[in-house]
């Protein structure tokens, strides 16, 4: 059956990837991104064409077009970056919204966060000790080893998965609450800029308390961290506060992967809020994107920064 | 004013076929057809939030198509949009109304505090300007949406289904404001509805989308004893037809 036929028809029918990409397109061009509304639904109709003539050309076909849709995200974060940072510069800040978004990821976030990671840094040191024990019965350099590697990478790299539940699923739900509402649209006709008025204070406050938050989360990690190695394997606190690994180098990988997770978790979850079509269901499947976006983010933002900080400051 | 040329949108299927209409300046043109005609499509293209496949949209001889998204922002600011939603901010009465002011940086304080307070009174809504949208009802939403798309009294108004989901008595009071507003500002006026009778008691032009096309273009007078068979049908609410 001629899928146009299928279309006019009226009739149920099974909702493919092409579709939903063609909806995508839709809420897109509800940004104004023309560019990726001009590419509309006739190569989405040759997509859905293809899917007909065998499984193993839908497979193929589905698989491209959501390898396509994924280069388009990326893309779109990408886009929106660009925007934001000529929002910080020339843009029109509101009294305020910068402290009030803040408060949200940052306050909002910290029970949270402080018990989590509380628990990773428990886990993290248990495990250290139990499996370093099994090689080497002397753990006077647990400590040092440990607080290295919270510093180098797991403090913001562990913590900011969770920090991405929580932010990223706050900020996308509540942009896509606002799409769907017509209140995005509404800003735009009210002078306005989407992006000037409610990503910039998100990606500036995630910036600054996601590091804050995260080095908190870092510190009741090495605390609790501590807590169970001397509880479980009789390690002195005084031995285990042992900083003679640390670097400069470890101190500014750390702090910059701090900061730039918080931007990630902003801009991703933003993009997926502005993105969103399709009512109360689809700000639910914005949220879930946002959350697994971030992540991915902040797993291949460690690969990235830490590849190159292996190279810049090679660990000791 | 506003013309549109030839105006081709599509998402999943083709939404508007091709549409082609001007809207005299000064005029209230009333755009009606069955739900899922492409009529918030248009007000949208028109508005600038959306952007046509093909054919263009000028605003005062202005072609939309032509703009960047700053420039597109500058020509917003000559327009006021009432939305299906109320799409009001969560914020006070008075905040929400004031916020294109705020944002257009054009006023005082004071000034703006007066124009809200001027605004208030227009929609029969005084001494409201610290409560919360929440806590009203849907006719007063929209009333507090129709202060805010002309607060600052911009020479467009757009208003998409500014009577959905209200009662005859509210609907009336609605389209006489939308009336009133017209008359004394002398703002050229988009409403769509699908309250036929009630838009057509205020209305100058009429036009009726159907499947993406402009199907109709005429007078209210004329829209009312118009032969075409769907428009006939839709005008009379009659069941037989091609609807």
């Amino acid at each position: 059956m001629d899928r146009r036929d299928d279309l006019s028809s009226g009739a149920p029918r099974r909702v493919s990837v092409n579709e939903r990409h063609a909806e995508y397109i839709e809420g897109r061009a509800r940004l104004g991104s023309a560019s990726l509304a001009e590419e509309g639904p006739s190569s989405d109709l040759n997509h859905a064409r293809m899917s007909e003539t065998s499984p193993f050309a839908s497979d193929e076909a589905g698989f491209l077009a959501e390898f396509r849709q994924a280069l388009k995200e990326l893309v779109g974060v990408l886009r929106l970056g660009r925007q934001t940072l000529y929002y910080i510069m020339n843009g029109t800040r509101e009294p305020g919204d910068i402290a009030e978004q803040m408060f949200a990821i940052g306050n909002r976030s910290m029970p949270f966060m402080v018990v989590t990671m509380a628990f990773i840094g428990a886990i993290i040191a248990y495990q250290t000790a139990l499996q370093s024990s099994r090689l080497v019965p002397d753990l006077s350099m647990m400590g040092a080893t440990f607080i290295k590697l919270l510093i180098r990478d797991l403090a913001a790299s562990v913590g900011a998965l969770p920090l991405a539940t929580r932010v990223g699923a706050g900020i996308a739900a509540e942009i896509g609450s606002m799409v769907v509402t017509e209140q995005v649209d509404a800003l735009r006709m009210s002078n306005a800029d989407p992006v000037d008025y409610l990503v910039v204070p998100r990606f500036v406050a995630s910036i600054i308390m996601g590091t804050v938050v995260l080095l908190i989360g870092g510190f009741v990690a090495f605390a609790s961290g501590m807590f169970v190695a001397n509880v479980a394997f009789d390690v002195n606190p005084h031995t285990f506060m042992n900083l003679s690994l640390i670097t400069s180098g470890d101190l500014i990988l750390g702090f910059l992967k701090c900061l730039t997770y918080g931007g990630a978790i902003a801009l991703v979850s933003a993009q997926r809020g502005l993105s969103t079509f399709g009512g109360s269901e689809g700000v639910g499947r914005s949220t879930t994107e946002a959350v697994v976006g971030s992540c991915f983010s902040i797993i291949v933002l460690n690969l990235v920064i830490s590849s190159i900080g292996y190279v810049v400051f090679p660990a000791l | 004013m506003i013309e549109v040329r030839d105006v081709h949108k599509s998402f999943v299927r083709p939404v508007l076929r091709g549409v082609s209409l001007r809207v005299p300046e000064g005029c209230i043109y009333a755009l009606i057809g069955p739900g899922a005609a492409g009529k918030s499509v248009l007000l949208k293209l028109i508005a600038g939030l959306l952007k046509p496949e093909q054919g263009s949209i000028l605003i005062k001889g202005e072609e939309l198509g032509k703009k960047t998204d700053l420039e597109l922002a500058k020509l917003r600011e000559g327009m006021g949009m009432l939305f299906q939603n109320y799409a009001l901010f969560q914020m006070s009465v008075a905040d929400n109304i004031a916020f294109p002011l705020r944002r257009a940086k054009t006023h005082s304080e004071e000034e703006i505090r007066e124009r809200v307070r001027e605004r208030l009174e227009r929609v029969a809504l005084p001494g409201r300007e610290d409560q919360d949208p929440a806590t009203m009802s849907g006719g007063q939403k929209k009333r507090v949406g129709v202060a805010r798309a002309t607060v600052a009294k911009p020479p467009i108004v757009l208003y998409d289904e500014p009577t959905a989901g209200l009662d005859p008595v509210t609907s009336q009071k609605i389209y006489d404001l939308v009336r009133e507003e017209q008359r004394r500002e002398g703002a050229t006026v988009m409403v769509i509805s699908s309250d036929v009778s009630g838009v057509l008691s205020i209305a100058d032009r009429v036009g009726m989308l159907h499947e993406g096309r402009l199907i109709f273009d005429g007078t209210a007078d004329e829209a009312r004893v118009s032969e075409e068979p769907a428009v006939k049908q839709f005008v009379h609410g009659l069941v037989d037809g091609p609807l």
